[in-house]
């Protein structure tokens, strides 16, 4: 059985522990404890509860201790769950993002804001089916986002983020074991490198997280009609330069940019790529899917009627590419 | 050998041990007086002026030496010269910076940092040019900062509400008021973690204890026993808004109790008052026994922000719409400095001429860190791209 998203994190925060004798994880209720093949993973009963500590319900302290630790040199990961990602919004915003500049070059965070992020959950109502928020970040200054669609991404983002010295906001959204097996022994997937899922010369997907699921059915439909799609995950939102050569050197291939997001429609990531396309490839055609600028509703005919889909990608890929 | 001769001799004695072979201070006649004097001068009700003795006999053991007494005094004029010389800058015009006046509440600085080692950790807020220069900062490299020249502490990205050293155990001054309360714990967490017996303290202002950095903060210091000391500046204003009125308490140390932390009310003009509780709760937290949050009572002579209500050559911003001009005298009264300088005189520490030259070597000093930052030079424009990350620079996307 391939390890999960959850054990994928779990090993690259037990292989970084065992590394560096100081980092430390504060969470709340979310126990960091994964059963697999390879034997389950319990990291306070590991490394003890001083450096695996659960926390009341105050994100404020998980994240703002965390900064405050890994500014005496302590490295930290705040793990928070997806209903609250905005809670320590303004720590990351007004203090993670800005001190290193202001003070000079003399501040640094080296932490990892660990956010779940719930996707576009039927049945939990809008509070607990959110998607899309990671463009938030992405839009501060001095903060780096990486955002993996598979466990192997995940292992190795995570740990990238870890060894990195600047703050870095970790997007795990749930996605299903696919993709390659994920090493027992740490790996590094830089960041700032998308990845290109799957090569080809009519059109360019880019989608990441829950939507690469969806992406990967359409681009499967989509090559039995003859239409060959280069699908790009970017792994990364922020900062988005070394993606967008990936970006922008299939675009000027391909001639045509699809993107899928299970964000809202306006102010997204993807709403950036296309942007940053647009300005540099003139003539480029375009295409944007996203979520409806409206929370998610319970009800799940509702949901999946305002979701992107891979029948709609692929759609929206026939109308590029014959239209 | 002189008296003071005689009074130098013993410098290095504890305040708290046996007389010196000088003989100059008597541990009792010491003691009662320190009483005497936090007491006396307690200017509040008169539950505060019976917490205020509580607080001399609950002193750690150790007191200051008397080399730490003169040099205490030698940094609160520091920071009244320095930040005066700052005020008379910006109304001379053309001044390329901002400032956040500490005026008047130099007894709280130094009397907290004074009880810290160098190796210890201070959280500091938009009214932080004090606790600067009582953890050690350099009164040149600060105000070339402030002026924002390209060798000033933050190289001229921060200027005055951002001025840090790193390496004094400074983890940034910051204008979010409360956000040095929660990065101050966070530190203190990680303190733990080490397996040091280090301390981190913040400040922050009466507004700071109302937003939920503080309480976060303190939550968990408490929990976990945390070595934090959450110093609170209460100068009786928010801005311009008077605390009085937008609290339902009048001693924000009560809040102390309800997150399970002693707290301590401290008459912040009596920098011995603060020392001897600072030196308490920091004994205390290396110890193992956890945080404690400290009142002390003060006042801004200066507006919030600027120079606005002063003349150069003059003490104190009059005329203030929010506040009156008997309420300012009152506290200006009160003055920290002359008080202490009266208080060293009394008890031998310091001889009259003595004082008087500390405070001609100290203007010297500010008139040197003066022309120091004036001759700095400017920043690179192009360095506005630096510094985002550790590596390597952003786009300028200007053109």
């Amino acid at each position: 059985m391939a390890k999960s998203m959850t054990y994928a994190i779990l090993e690259a925060i037990q292989g970084e522990m065992r590394r560096d004798k100081l980092l430390t994880l504060l969470y709340e209720y979310q126990k960091p404890v994964a059963g697999g093949e390879k034997g389950a993973i319990n990291l306070e009963a590991e490394f003890g509860r001083w450096r695996v500590r659960f926390c009341a319900i105050d994100e404020q302290w998980i994240v703002g201790g965390a900064l405050g630790m890994s500014m005496i040199g302590v490295p930290a990961i705040a793990h928070i769950p997806s209903m609250t990602t905005f809670i320590p919004y303004e720590l990351m915003f007004n203090h993670a993002g800005k001190l290193r500049h202001m003070t000079g070059g003399q501040a640094a965070f080296p932490m990892v804001l660990w956010a779940d992020m719930a996707g576009r959950i039927p049945l939990q109502g809008a509070q607990h089916a959110d998607a899309g928020l990671e463009s938030s970040y992405a839009r501060l200054a001095g903060l780096k986002v990486v955002i993996p669609s598979n466990p192997y991404d995940a292992k190795g983002l995570l740990i990238a983020a870890i060894r990195d010295v600047d703050p870095v906001i970790f997007c795990q959204y749930p996605v299903p074991a696919s993709g390659q097996p994920v090493p027992d022994e740490p790996y590094v997937v830089p960041i700032g490198e998308a990845a290109v899922r799957t090569e080809g010369g009519d059109l360019t997907i880019v989608g990441y997280a829950p939507q690469t699921v969806e992406i990967a059915k359409a681009v499967a439909e989509l090559k039995k009609e003859g239409i060959t799609a280069e699908f790009i995950d970017p792994r990364t939102l922020a900062p988005l330069d070394g993606v967008m050569q990936t970006i922008l050197k299939s675009v000027s291939k391909t001639g045509r940019l699809l993107t899928s997001d299970d964000g809202s429609y306006s102010f997204s990531n993807c709403t950036e790529i296309v942007a940053r396309v647009a300005e540099a490839l003139p003539g480029t055609r375009i295409k944007r899917l996203a979520f409806p600028d409206a929370p998610a509703p319970g009800a799940p005919e509702m949901l999946s009627y305002m979701r992107v889909d891979a029948a709609r990608i692929a759609a929206a890929a026939r109308k590029l590419v014959k239209g | 050998m002189s008296e003071q001769d005689k009074t130098r001799q013993t410098a290095g004695g504890r305040l708290g041990g046996a007389a010196g072979p000088g003989g100059a201070i008597s541990r009792r006649g010491f003691l009662r007086r320190l009483g005497a004097i936090g007491a006396g001068a307690a200017v509040f009700s008169t539950a505060i002026c019976q917490r205020a003795r509580a607080q001399y006999g609950a002193a750690a053991p150790d007191g200051p030496t008397l080399e730490q007494l003169t040099a205490m005094y030698t940094d609160m004029l520091k920071i009244r010269m320095w930040e005066t010389k700052i005020k008379d800058l910006i109304l001379g015009g053309g001044f390329r910076g901002v400032a956040h006046l500490y005026v008047g509440e130099e007894a709280i600085a130094v009397g907290v940092c004074h009880a810290l080692r160098r190796d210890d950790y201070i959280a500091s807020t938009h009214r932080g040019h004090g606790h600067l220069i009582a953890k050690g900062g350099d009164l040149g490299r600060m105000l070339a900062e402030i002026t924002h020249k390209a060798t000033g502490y933050c190289k001229g990205y921060g200027g005055s509400l951002h001025i840090t050293d790193v390496s004094l155990g400074i983890l940034g001054m910051n204008g979010i008021v409360g956000a040095s309360h929660l990065f101050a714990a966070g530190a203190a967490y990680g303190i733990k973690v080490k397996g040091t017996d280090q301390v981190a303290v913040s400040f922050g202002g009466d507004g700071s204890i109302q937003g939920n950095f503080f309480s976060s903060a303190a939550n968990s210091a408490a929990a976990w026993k945390l070595p934090w000391i959450g110093v609170i500046e209460n100068n009786g204003y928010q801005i311009w808004v008077r605390a009085a009125d937008v609290y339902g308490i009048v001693d924000l140390a009560q809040r102390a109790q309800g997150y399970g932390i002693e707290g301590r009310v401290v008459d912040g003009n009596d920098v011995l008052a603060v020392h001897n509780v600072a030196r308490y709760a920091v004994a205390k937290a290396r110890a193992g026994g956890g945080p404690t949050i400290i009142e002390c009572k003060t006042y801004r002579w200066y507006d919030h922000y600027g120079a606005g209500g002063a003349k150069i050559g003059a003490d104190g911003a009059f005329g203030l719409g929010y506040r009156s001009d008997r309420e300012l005298r009152d506290w200006m009264a009160k003055d920290p400095i002359p008080r202490f300088r009266a208080f060293l005189v009394a008890e031998k520490v310091l001889a009259e001429q003595r004082a008087d030259q500390i405070a001609a070597e100290v203007r010297q000093a500010v008139e040197d860190a003066a022309a120091f930052a004036k001759g700095q030079p400017l920043p690179k424009p192009e360095d506005g791209l630096m510094n985002v990350f550790a590596q390597g620079a952003v786009a300028l996307r200007a053109g």
